[in-house]
């Protein structure tokens, strides 16, 4: 349709964001310059956590699970086997994807809405014991030192380094995201969210998709995990608690579900700004229990939904409304 | 090996009796409302620290803590879904499950502001003996929380079944427009079952903090240990909760003795997991029928 193209056209024009924040490392001191990385990191998590909650519609807290255990795979890979911080980027996101799938199994077998809740709660909760119990690989509670990294050779010795690579990675999964939501599979996502019975019935595999919703959300939050791992240089099983599940909520329902836009949004937004305030334990539950409160409440398609209303350019077009 | 077998099923029961409590809570107000409740731990956590300000700050009896306590978390209850549930309840369960869950992070982020690095314990309102029976040892903490549970138990069993306000409960329970057509007020109900359920966490929590130190996170602890309990014995069914609750309880002691202390952590995960992908419908909650 022509009219589409116009729109098409303009969106192509945001492929020049990333390019812009090439510029941006000399004008930030290093803690900002660590605080935009994180962003970064939080990129892949809520694109990956918005796809299934958003975009396929599954009530699923696992979330933390596929980001602690992309976290783990690459540091205790790095740790034990000596391998660059590169090469654990695939395996990282490969068993973040593992996750996904095994979640995905409860759903298979007719576990829905509340019930998927509790069960990928309870997940994420033995992930976190695990992480606590499986002393010799992750170093128990006490958390283990992730080696520095490198890419290709090119050590990641300083945050600006790292931001480069990050934006690479982020601007990968989203624009890979974006693809997927815009193919056969997306248009299958958003039949299974509207009306699982029709989709079936209009010969939808609805258990394939899901598989495969759950597995790439999986991958690229394990990817996201794999970034956080080199970025704070430290994991401890702490970083994966359910204070991180109210943050990746956040994200995702501040932002705006089952957007893209959304999940950027999301993580500039609540990343960013609670830094301030990360001195004072509470204070985060705090904002976050009451920012996802408010936007049920009275902004119920987070800020997505207003960037959308003042440029169409902004509006989603794997949302039916 | 076996010698202390009655022993740990003596402590098992004890601590299943307060999951009992708390997920009968939580299932009193799913059958009311159809809302799994993601913050009822908090509100439980909210109860506990209710019951010490009441007792510790203002100096009063246990007792008359107790019920203030759980008055005040009626009002909370009733509240929460006076203002945030209500006006979302015909939305997905999406909201109803990320609302609840936030307004628990509210709660207990504001304990954590106020009370995060203290370490509270609360005073017990008994002497802190043990009887022996036998090669059994049963200690006061275990007689009082459960002696506390089965009365509660069967002051609720009357009220469901032998009063005009259970009959409104049960026919709610059953249909809810089907309660609506015959005069039920419906929302005005369910408001009502939410600040139940949350009196009842509170007592819960009260039970709770008379033997493990208080922390903002010990309602997040109980959420998931009730939610193993309502799974096992099957989600929406009271008297399931309770049985699922004891079992719970008891297989704790049992696999943390017999196999190892670290399962103790993981049992209500592991229960969950495995009722729900073995038999969704747990031990006596009916096949859910989806909504189409």
């Amino acid at each position: 349709m022509a009219s589409e193209a116009a729109p098409r056209r303009a969106r192509r024009r945001f492929l020049l964001l990333p390019a812009l924040l090439l510029a941006l490392p000399p004008f930030l001191d290093q803690y900002q310059q660590y605080v935009v990385n994180l962003v970064l990191v939080y990129i892949p998590v809520g694109v990956g956590f918005n796809l299934v909650v958003g975009n396929l519609g599954q009530l699923a807290f696992s979330n933390v699970a596929f980001f602690g255990i992309g976290a783990y795979t690459s540091g205790i890979l790095m740790l034990k086997l000596g391998l660059p911080w590169w090469a654990t980027l695939p395996p990282a996101g490969i068993m973040g994807a593992l996750a996904g799938g095994a979640a995905s199994v409860p759903a298979l077998r007719g576990v829905r809405s509340f019930y998927l809740a509790v069960m990928t709660l309870a997940f994420g909760e033995l992930m976190r014991w695990s992480y606590i119990r499986l002393e010799s690989l992750t170093g128990g509670s006490m958390g283990m030192a992730v080696p520095s990294a490198d890419v290709f050779g090119w050590a990641l010795a300083t945050e600006w380094r790292k931001f480069y690579v990050f934006l690479a990675l982020a601007a990968a999964t989203v624009i890979a995201t974006d693809r997927l939501l815009r193919s056969r599979i997306g248009r299958a996502f958003m039949a299974i969210k509207d009306n699982e019975t029709a989709a079936a019935a209009m010969g939808i595999a609805t258990s394939g998709y899901f598989v495969l919703g759950f597995a790439w959300s999986g991958f690229v939050v394990g990817i996201g995990g794999a970034m956080f791992a080199v970025l704070v240089g430290h994991l401890s099983p702490d970083s994966f608690d359910l204070i991180e599940l109210i943050l990746q909520f956040a994200i995702i329902m501040v932002g705006g579900l089952a957007s893209l836009t959304g999940s950027v949004l999301g993580a500039v937004v609540i990343t960013a700004t609670p830094q301030i305030f990360a001195n004072f334990p509470g204070f985060q539950e705090l904002i976050f229990g009451l920012l996802i409160v408010l936007v049920i409440l009275f902004l119920p398609r987070g800020l997505a939904s207003l960037l959308a209303r003042l440029h169409p350019v902004f509006r989603d077009q794997y949302y039916d409304g | 090996m076996l010698i202390v077998l009655p022993q740990l099923i003596v402590g098992g029961i004890a601590t299943g009796m307060l999951y009992a409590l708390i997920a009968l809570s939580m299932t009193v107000v799913y059958r009311a409302t159809t809302i799994v409740n993601f913050g009822h731990g908090d509100l439980v956590m909210a109860g506990a620290y209710a019951i010490f300000v009441f007792t510790a700050g203002l100096a009063l009896p246990f007792l008359p803590a107790l019920l203030l306590a759980a008055g005040l978390l009626f009002l909370l209850g009733f509240g929460l879904h006076r203002l945030l549930m209500q006006p979302i309840m015909s939305g997905p369960h999406l909201s109803l499950a990320m609302m609840a869950l936030a307004a628990g992070n509210v709660l207990r982020g504001a304990a954590r502001l106020e009370w995060g690095n203290e370490t509270l314990a609360l005073a017990r309102p008994y002497a802190q003996t043990s009887f022996l029976l036998g090669q059994t040892v049963f200690t006061m903490d275990d007689i009082v929380t459960t002696g506390a549970v089965l009365l509660l138990l069967l002051a609720l069993f009357c009220v469901l079944h032998l009063t005009p306000a259970g009959k409104i409960i049960q026919a709610v329970f059953q249909s809810q427009r089907g309660a609506a057509l015959v005069g039920i007020n419906v929302n005005a109900f369910h408001g009502v079952m939410w600040g139940t359920g949350a009196a009842l966490g509170a007592i819960g929590g009260a039970l709770l903090a008379l033997t493990v130190t208080l922390s903002p996170d010990i309602g997040v602890w109980t959420l998931l240990r009730a939610f193993a309990a309502m799974t096992l014995g099957g989600f929406g069914s009271l008297g399931g909760a309770v049985i699922g609750g004891i079992l719970l309880g008891v297989m704790e002691k049992l696999l943390g003795f017999y196999v190892s202390t670290a399962f103790i952590d993981i049992t209500a995960y592991v229960v969950t997991i495995l009722v729900l992908l073995v038999r969704p419908q747990g031990l006596f909650g009916r096949p859910a029928a989806r909504r189409i």
